[in-house]
């Protein structure tokens, strides 16, 4: 049996495709190891949890997840719930009409946004940090999920704007263009003609939101206390000095990965233009 | 037309200012910080510019802050340079058209996507003794089991494996997009004249594989230079200072020591260091590619 022929390698020479599984096998063991691990962590009794050798086969409990949610990490992963999407729709109110603007109106200002994009990536997230923990400890938002969701447009509403303008670019005109020689308006064609096209892409674009906030520990770290903890700081505090709690631990970061995973999977066609915003056109 | 403008500039003007309000404003806050001795435990201390230059030139003689310069550059050059081989090797790979590969090529995006924090976790997990299948593995097999995080030559290499684990599949996903773009006409030209496998990935694929490839890099090492969460809670910048790299000494200064007058400019000179050698990588070979 023998593989089609693949980039970089000759047809006389296709690699077998035993071959080619074996290694694509492999790698993947390789890169699914630790996730698998955590994961068969969080189901072991802390007793169990590192004898060795490893139990592979065991009864599973649901014990270190009752505990945590007998704790205060409930409160956290709402906390985190809220934030995320709290700040992924303040960045869709105001990031889709200004990409629907600049998609349409021509303003010749792409170089400069992609400029400015690339600019604030650039920045360490302290360099973030320090200006808005100063202004928060001022107003009085250090410890509340009102400043997450500001600091979160740090990052978010440029994504927003980066990424549904390419999706607008790639709707018609023309069935606005209809709409306005109907008598719609401007307003009628974006909001009830256009929008509802762009829905994949808004549906698109909120996953990346949601997941750039949710994934956040930095910030979290920085700007909250106890109030306003988040779940992935909460999962850190039971690293103690009484010692960690790894069944808590594992249990609790289990938790926070699996949303991110599904979704992720949700939109891994659009990855690469999420990821490199800034850079690349979509 | 008028009032097309007014219209585009009514949608357009709300995510303008808040985005001059969170990314412009703060930028010139952390720059003016700078410029001052700010200690959060000496209220006397806020907006005193009376030696603006005084922390730059502290920076200048700190050894701390010169020895975390060369840990970032270590930590960089070894990740960017391992993933990029790894990514290659794998996208050369996941590149074939077997069903079976492409079914399952989605799952390797997944250490990318987790949260730090979370893969940060999982690899305290892997190096801690004790509690490490992989040491249990090493002493299975008579090998020494070494304390990872703990061991001075150890640490910084435990936390580029992590690294280079976590995002390993940027570099994969982003050469595996260049290689489904590619043409078929000059690899199958190459093939005709009698060129081997090497000689068509040498002198054909890897130079039109060079602009994906540049902005790959460009990209991880943009992060690589935000390198947090790992260290954080895998070794907290030890044993001693080995693994404190540039962005957590700054954490320390500013968070840990409250001097964040000194902290805002270690991180004026990381920001200004990263869009230097960005635009100098950009404007030397351009980073702007096409991609679907």
């Amino acid at each position: 049996m023998w593989s089609r022929p693949s980039l970089g390698f000759s047809r006389k020479q296709g690699i077998p495709t035993v071959l080619i599984y074996g290694q694509t096998l492999l790698l993947l063991a390789l890169t699914l190891f630790p996730v698998l691990w955590l994961i068969q962590l969080s189901l072991k009794v802390e007793s169990e949890a590192f004898r060795m050798p490893p139990q592979l086969i065991f009864w599973p409990t649901l014990e270190n997840y009752v505990a945590l949610f007998q704790g205060k990490f409930a409160r956290s992963f709402g906390n985190s719930l809220v934030v995320s999407v709290a700040t992924t729709l303040i960045s869709l109110v105001l990031g889709v009409p200004a990409a629907y603007a600049l998609s349409r109106a021509g303003f010749q200002a792409d170089k400069g946004i992609a400029l400015w994009v690339l600019t604030t990536r650039m920045a360490p997230p302290i360099a973030f940090a320090i200006p808005f923990f100063l202004t928060y400890r001022y107003l009085g938002l250090i410890d509340t999920l009102l400043g997450l969701m500001i600091i979160y447009l740090t990052f978010n509403l440029s994504l927003v704007i980066w990424m549904m303008r390419t999706f607008f670019d790639g709707l018609p005109r023309s069935l606005e263009e209809a709409a306005e020689i109907d008598g719609a308006g401007p307003w009628g064609a974006f909001l009830r003609i256009t929008l509802p096209l762009a829905g994949p892409g808004l549906a698109t674009t909120a996953i990346f939101c949601f997941l750039f906030a949710w994934n956040d520990f930095f910030f979290a770290l920085v700007l909250t206390r106890s109030q306003a903890q988040m779940a992935p700081v909460a999962i850190v505090n039971f690293m103690n000095y009484e010692g960690w709690e790894w069944g808590k631990i594992a249990a609790g970061g289990t938790l926070i990965m699996l949303p991110v995973v599904i979704f992720s999977l949700l939109v891994r066609r659009y990855l690469i233009r999420g990821l490199t915003a800034g850079a690349i056109k979509g | 037309m008028r009032q097309r403008t007014r219209f585009f500039w009514i949608l357009l003007s709300p995510a303008l200012g808040v985005l001059a309000v969170v990314t412009v404003v703060p930028f010139l806050f952390l720059f003016s910080t700078s410029l001052t001795p700010l200690n959060l435990a000496r209220p006397a201390t806020w907006w005193d510019f009376g030696a603006p230059l005084a922390n730059f030139l502290e920076l200048l003689s700190d050894h701390r802050f010169i020895n975390s310069l060369g840990i970032q550059v270590r930590l960089s050059v070894f990740t960017v340079g391992f993933q990029l081989l790894l990514g290659l090797g794998a996208a050369l790979l996941l590149n074939s058209r077997l069903r079976f590969v492409e079914a399952i090529r989605s799952l390797f995006i997944i250490p990318m996507v987790l949260p730090p924090i979370v893969v940060a976790i999982m690899w305290k997990v892997l190096f801690t003794p004790d509690i490490s299948v992989l040491n249990w593995a090493l002493g299975v097999m008579g090998l020494p089991q070494p304390a990872w995080l703990a061991h001075p030559k150890l640490a910084l290499p435990a936390i580029i494996i992590a690294d280079i684990w976590e995002w390993f599949p940027f570099t994969l996903l982003m050469l595996l997009a260049a290689l489904q773009m590619m043409p078929s006409e000059p690899i199958e030209a190459a093939r005709i004249d009698g060129a081997n496998a090497w000689q068509v990935f040498r002198h054909v694929v890897l130079p039109l594989l060079r602009p994906a490839m540049v902005v790959t890099i460009l990209f991880r090492l943009i992060e690589s230079v935000k390198a947090f969460p790992l260290i954080f809670v895998m070794t907290g910048g030890g044993p001693g200072t080995v693994t404190e790299v540039t962005n957590y000494y700054a954490f320390l200064q500013g968070f840990t020591y409250s001097l964040i007058g000194y902290s805002a400019a270690i991180s004026v000179v990381v920001l200004g260091s990263v869009m230097g050698i960005s635009f100098l990588i950009i404007s030397f070979v351009g980073a702007r590619i096409d991609v679907e």
